[in-house]
């Protein structure tokens, strides 16, 4: 009964303590109460944070239009943060959405990163029809998948798709005329998009893409009628509302994106292999999207960003960080922070702050939209629910 | 395909799959014995083992400590891992959802791992040593001409020894109170069971028995990060399926069953298909839980 003591109390100051925003998570959205929007000097602050953060996406990484020389990024490492981006996408509808769990996400990502590669190499067509190849193969073994989900359900169904995951690195990704054995398969880039820093741009391109794709869900029917379904999937068949065809519906959303992430992976890479397709990247790739806060398009997009950047030693190189991290006594190299700090930050984010990074980016895009810069609360909703397990 | 399979060949595979799915058997026991008392897929049992292992190697190595107790540091190693998790992990998420706790069981699995590969990132192939270390033992027992060494025979005496271990365990009044608490806490927590209590007892037995598949699994074969996760977790899940999740009895069966079902994907007549024992892993997971899912040997449910 404390916590219905604590929503009463609505004049109390702002700033929250973690404890608070537990016991707040319940409360309804208080009213908005600013009156007036920002000053003029307010607007060109949010002008111009809002040109710095798309001078940071669009000309940073690619060196161009920098008034200083910055150097340092590879253009690549950019290029991932966006392709994970992607695949954390995908992974929210399944986990955010359809409010089920995939263990076995390393296995969308490289279904479509070999599909598209032979595509390109072995029947030698273009990128454009190789991408669009592979996404159709991710959305068509997602949404078998997504049929199983429907008799085999919350924890049963993640053991299924975890050892799916495996048996399709340890068995498919090892056909020699289909992934190239161990050598791997050659995925040349597309002709125009040759170079590192044009490729970022048609990352970006993608991401863009699939971000409208998911904004178009989520905004009309289908998207409500996932929410409720997630919710309690018997009332929401008494509403009329058909069950399975929605959530293998949702599945083949899911592995669409995956396979175009997969895609842009081989191909960014130019060659793709097995190896790196285990349950480690799996895992990556939940806790990108479970502490980028799931059901928030901004914050899984900084989370997945957020840990490709850690795996690939170019945040730590940005904050000038990475000497203090690799040096003896914590010698901790790029390649194993993210297993060392990704399952803490998963931790305190399930336990302490459910929406992730995705509370941080509401903020500050309200701030820009010329709201007050302001915590945005957890929302009851952001966490991770299984009503169907 | 012609189904040649030589009579030889399938009693070797069949030998061979006991005593490798003695281990999937350990694991499985555990992921039970936590399924009951904390109703989660605890993905971090196979990382107790991996722990244990690097917790005895660096006794060996680091403070020279002779084999048995080295074992013994490896599995309190393991115990404190299963027992920090159940504190802070476990508990304060006692009221969430199962499958958040289950991505939370996987962070502390993944956690183990990352700290693993940074601790040995210079060198992350190690070499363990089996509990018996001459040569000769190494085909003293050899049933249709398989050589199943002295660890693999060791390793099935745990098991056995775990399992009538366990079997006593749960005619005791701790037992009894860990299977009432697991039916019905609210009702335990009335008679004066802590439920808490059990809980911290129950994790502590599973990371035990974990620690033990670990050690024995290791012995005589290099390891490296994250070992048994990879290499035991699946099956072990996949055997605790299989005897239905709650029984015990049946997990140790489900053990070797997929034990054999592995063994025999390796037979020569699967050869042209890759990975086959991975195939038969999930394809036996897939049929169960679709077909069966109160598990194979449940009477009735």
């Amino acid at each position: 009964m404390a916590v219905q003591d604590r929503d009463s109390d609505e004049d109390r100051t702002e700033v929250l303590t973690l404890d608070e925003l537990i016991a707040t998570t319940t409360d309804p959205e208080p009213a908005p109460a600013e009156p007036s929007g920002p000053t003029p000097g307010g607007w060109v602050a949010r002008v111009a944070v809002g040109l710095v953060l798309a001078w940071a996406v669009l000309c940073y990484p690619t060196n161009v239009l920098s008034p200083f020389t910055v150097g340092g990024v590879e253009a690549n490492a950019v290029s991932e943060a966006v392709i994970f981006a992607v695949i954390g996408l995908s992974l929210n509808v399944l986990i955010g959405y359809v409010g089920t769990i995939s263990l076995g996400h390393q296995a969308f990502v490289g279904i479509g990163a070999f599909t598209s590669a032979y595509v390109v190499t072995e029947m030698g067509q273009e990128f454009f029809i190789a991408a669009l190849v592979a996404s159709l193969v991710g959305a068509a073994q997602a949404a078998l998948l997504g049929a199983v989900s429907l008799r085999v359900t919350g924890l049963y169904f993640g053991l299924i798709t975890l050892s799916y995951g495996i048996m399709t690195q340890e068995s498919i990704f090892q056909i020699e005329s289909l992934t190239g054995g161990t050598a791997g398969q050659a995925a040349p880039r597309p002709l125009g998009f040759e170079s590192d820093f044009r490729y970022y741009y048609l990352c970006l391109l993608v991401l863009a893409l699939v971000v409208f794709i998911d904004w178009r869900l989520m905004a009309t029917k289908g998207g409500r009628a996932l929410l409720a379904l997630r919710e309690n999937p018997r009332v929401a068949a008494t509403w009329g509302i058909n069950v399975k065809a929605y959530t293998v519906l949702a599945f083949a959303v899911s592995g669409l994106f995956a396979g175009l992430g997969g895609a842009l992976l081989a191909h960014r890479d130019l060659n793709v292999v097995a190896n790196p397709f285990d349950f480690r990247l799996a895992l990556v790739f939940i806790m990108m999207t479970v502490i980028g806060g799931l059901r928030n398009r901004a914050g899984v997009v900084a989370g997945a960003a957020f840990f490709a950047l850690l795996r690939n030693g170019e945040l730590l190189e940005l904050l000038r960080v990475a000497d203090v991290f690799a040096k003896p006594p914590i010698s901790l190299t790029a390649e194993v922070m993210p297993l060392v700090l990704g399952p803490v930050l998963l931790l305190l984010t399930i336990t302490l702050f459910p929406g992730g990074f995705g509370q941080l980016t509401s903020t500050v895009g309200r701030w820009l939209r010329g709201g007050p810069f302001r915590f945005v609360k957890a929302d009851k909703e952001v966490q991770i629910t299984d009503v169907r397990a | 395909m012609v189904l040649a399979i030589s009579l030889s060949e399938l009693s070797r595979v069949l030998v061979l799959g006991i005593v490798n799915g003695a281990i999937y058997s350990l694991i499985a026991i555990g992921l039970v014995l936590v399924y009951k008392a904390s109703g989660v897929f605890n993905f971090a049992q196979g990382e107790f083992g991996t722990v244990a292992i690097y917790g005895a190697y660096a006794a060996f190595s680091m403070f020279h400590l002779p084999y048995g107790i080295g074992l013994v540091v490896g599995l309190a190693a393991a115990l404190a891992m299963g027992l920090l998790t159940e504190r802070f992990v476990i508990r304060p998420l006692f009221d969430a959802p199962r499958v958040t706790l289950l991505v939370a069981t996987a962070g502390v699995a993944l956690l183990a791992i990352g700290v693993e590969f940074w601790r040995t990132a210079n060198n992350p192939l190690r070499f363990f040593d089996a509990i018996v270390n001459s040569p000769s033992s190494l085909d003293r027992v050899s049933p249709f001409g398989v050589a199943v060494s002295d660890q693999r025979l060791i390793t099935l005496a745990v098991l056995a020894a775990a399992a009538v271990l366990l079997f006593l365990f749960f005619r005791s009044p701790l037992g009894l109170a860990v299977l009432a608490a697991s039916q019905e806490p609210v009702a335990s927590e009335l008679v004066g069971v802590s439920v808490r209590r059990i809980s911290t007892i129950t994790w502590g037995l599973a990371a035990l028995l974990g620690g033990a598949a670990g050690l024995l699994y290791a012995g005589g074969a290099q390891f490296s990060p994250g070992l048994i996760t990879g290499a035991v977790l699946i099956p072990g899940f996949t055997a605790a399926i299989v005897g239905g999740i709650t029984s015990l009895p049946g997990a140790a069966a489900g053990g070797i069953l997929v034990g054999v079902l592995q063994a025999l994907g390796s037979l020569s007549t699967f050869e042209s298909i890759k990975g086959a024992s991975f195939v038969s892993v999930f394809v036996v997971l897939l049929v169960v839980l679709l077909v069966r899912p109160q598990g194979l040997f449940a009477s009735r449910s």
